[in-house]
């Protein structure tokens, strides 16, 4: 067989099929682990009927979904409204080819040198679909919740992007292996770069419409938001689109920021080096690394869904416009500054030192607080 | 009225401690125990003055109808006849209960009955400790005498039937005399 077409077209496809296989059922467990999660974080116990500890509730969910009656409303856009729920899976599975699971080239699908542009113009063309969807199905809450996606996206998207280019100033690539094997050489990225993970992290839950930030289906305003007309398989695929999002924004956060596939902190590249000495077993161990850290953050949405309540429009634009961005753009210039200085090192000192402080103050024993001094009763007069 | 509220520090602000200090809570909470009973498998024991079914007392009872009276929605059906018998060589007038049936279906399980009846101990009365009173058919819900009084031996609700379509239900419908229906 001619050994280009197995380089570059045979092996990408079983890579890409492999990854997908596993994506599809993290996103099967995530379904059953965010209910049940939640259920715990709520003082009660989840779905727990469906095989043991409810396993298979993520398979009983979709076949459900399956036998519902699929419903057309009468006076919907037709090819908008069937086209809605599959356009934000698109740039979700286009997304999974780019990111370096294992150490490379076995565990990458496709080393692109600019990856992370790539990734960035792909990912923000998912809400298109939430646009459409909301349009096409012809009902005002529908279509409040489409406009309040795009206008999240809109805005989030900025700090989104922002919060990226501290990191690529300071390892000089868009390349996501390049990225992995700086922090490995060095530190991982979160600690330089604490402010950039904040905002990066926050803006990646505003982009998927999680839970503080999900206007799009606010429940208590707008019925479900931009599904409110799907059913069946069709919401079947909102939602898959959705956790198949979260996974690649849990993807994106552990290359940029918490080390890709390497285990320890400072390890200066032995974790690579120990991986590809074991060959085919070392990657497969690297990859399980990898996708124990997404897996992290995949609970760590549960846990934000669990504690925030949900913004109001206002305070959501401005929490982006207002903080987010000026705050992104202070971390570029100040990491430039940095860079310039020449001392990249005093970033780690005080990255570390901001963690120390926060946590000291948030384990520190409080006081309590004194009782108020009675006040005197001011009537009107 | 003025209310103070408490300022926040630099460095609550800064660092953000509120919103750390909520995911603390939640993440505390996470591990405590959960409040959620599995039914059929894990049951709670009902207080000791917990109103359940009712229960009766055939020998108790000296059928003076004062729970029927006091019953506010009326539904304890009480016949009565007369019996002379013969005791220490006097004739004695005494009442038998012919019918002493509750609608329970209808009850609300106020408990005036129970407080209504003179005997001591109480010939009717509710604070069993049993709730599982769902039926298939709500005229499986009217209990005649020997049924309030022997429905111990009913076995315990242990989950849904098998899905048979129904054809565990009973067959004929139950009968209820004078017909409230």
């Amino acid at each position: 067989m001619n050994k280009a077409l197995l380089t570059y077209l045979i092996w990408p496809v079983v890579k890409f099929l492999i990854a997908f296989v596993i994506v599809q059922v993290i996103v099967i467990l995530m379904t059953w682990i965010e209910r049940r999660l939640l259920g715990f974080f709520q003082a009660r116990l989840g779905p727990n009927r469906v095989g043991p500890w409810g396993l298979l509730q993520g398979i009983a969910d979709p076949v459900k979904l399956l036998l519902k009656e699929d419903i057309l409303p009468s006076s919907a856009e037709k090819i908008a409204y069937f086209l809605g729920p599959m356009l934000p899976l698109v740039p979700a599975f286009i997304v999974f080819t780019l990111i370096p699971y294992g150490p490379p080239p076995e565990f990458t699908i496709a080393r692109v040198n600019v990856g992370l542009l790539l990734i960035l113009a792909i990912t923000s063309t998912a809400v298109y679909g939430i646009i459409l969807g909301g349009w096409a199905s012809n009902n005002k809450y529908s279509l409040m919740g489409g406009l309040r996606s795009a206008a999240q996206m809109v805005s989030y998207e900025v700090p989104f992007g922002l919060s990226i280019v501290g990191v690529l100033m300071i390892c000089g690539s868009m390349d996501l292996v390049t990225i992995v094997r700086y922090q490995e050489l060095n530190a991982w990225n979160f600690l330089p770069q604490l402010v950039a993970c904040f905002i990066f992290f926050v803006s990646m839950n505003a982009e998927n419409n999680r839970t503080p930030f999900d206007l799009p289906e606010a429940e208590s305003e707008l019925v479900a938001g931009f599904h409110t007309e799907y059913s069946g398989m069709k919401f079947a695929f909102f939602m898959l689109a959705e956790y198949s999002m979260m996974i690649v924004n849990s993807c994106l956060i552990v290359t940029l920021f918490f080390g890709g596939w390497t285990l320890a902190m400072f390890d200066l590249g032995l974790t690579t080096n120990v991986l590809k000495g074991m060959g085919l077993f070392g990657g497969i161990l690297g990859a399980t690394i990898f996708l124990t850290k997404v897996m992290v953050f995949m609970l760590v949405y549960v846990w934000f869904r669990a504690t925030f309540p949900r913004f109001r429009f206002d305070q959501l634009m401005d929490l982006g416009w207002k903080w987010l961005i000026p705050l992104a753009l202070v971390n570029i210039v100040v990491t430039g500054l940095f860079i310039l200085a020449g001392q990249e090192r005093l970033m780690y000192w005080i990255g570390l030192g901001l963690i120390a402080l926060t946590a000291f103050y948030l384990f520190k024993p409080r006081r309590a607080p004194e009782p108020a001094a009675p006040q005197k009763v001011v009537h009107a007069s | 009225m003025q209310v103070s509220h408490p300022r926040n520090s630099w460095s609550e602000k800064f660092l953000l401690l509120d919103l750390l200090e909520g995911l603390k809570t939640t993440f505390r909470e996470l591990f405590r125990p959960k409040v959620t009973v599995r039914y059929p498998e894990e049951r709670m024991e009902p207080a000791d003055r917990y109103r359940g079914m009712f229960k009766f007392s055939y020998d108790r009872c000296i059928a003076c109808k004062l729970c029927a009276v006091a019953c506010p929605i009326d539904i304890i059906y009480i016949d009565v006849h007369d019996e002379m018998i013969e005791e220490g060589g006097k004739k004695k007038k005494v009442k038998v209960l012919d019918r002493y049936d509750i609608d329970v279906k209808r009850c609300m399980f106020c408990a005036l009955c129970e407080e209504a009846c003179p005997t001591k101990p109480k010939s009717i009365w509710l604070t069993t400790k049993t709730y599982e009173l769902a039926s298939y058919d709500r005229n499986d819900l009217y209990f005649n005498m020997q049924e309030l009084e022997y429905w111990d031996d009913k076995p315990e609700y242990t989950g849904l039937p098998a899905d048979d379509d129904g054809k565990s239900l009973p067959a004929e419908r139950k009968q209820i005399p004078g017909g409230t229906e």
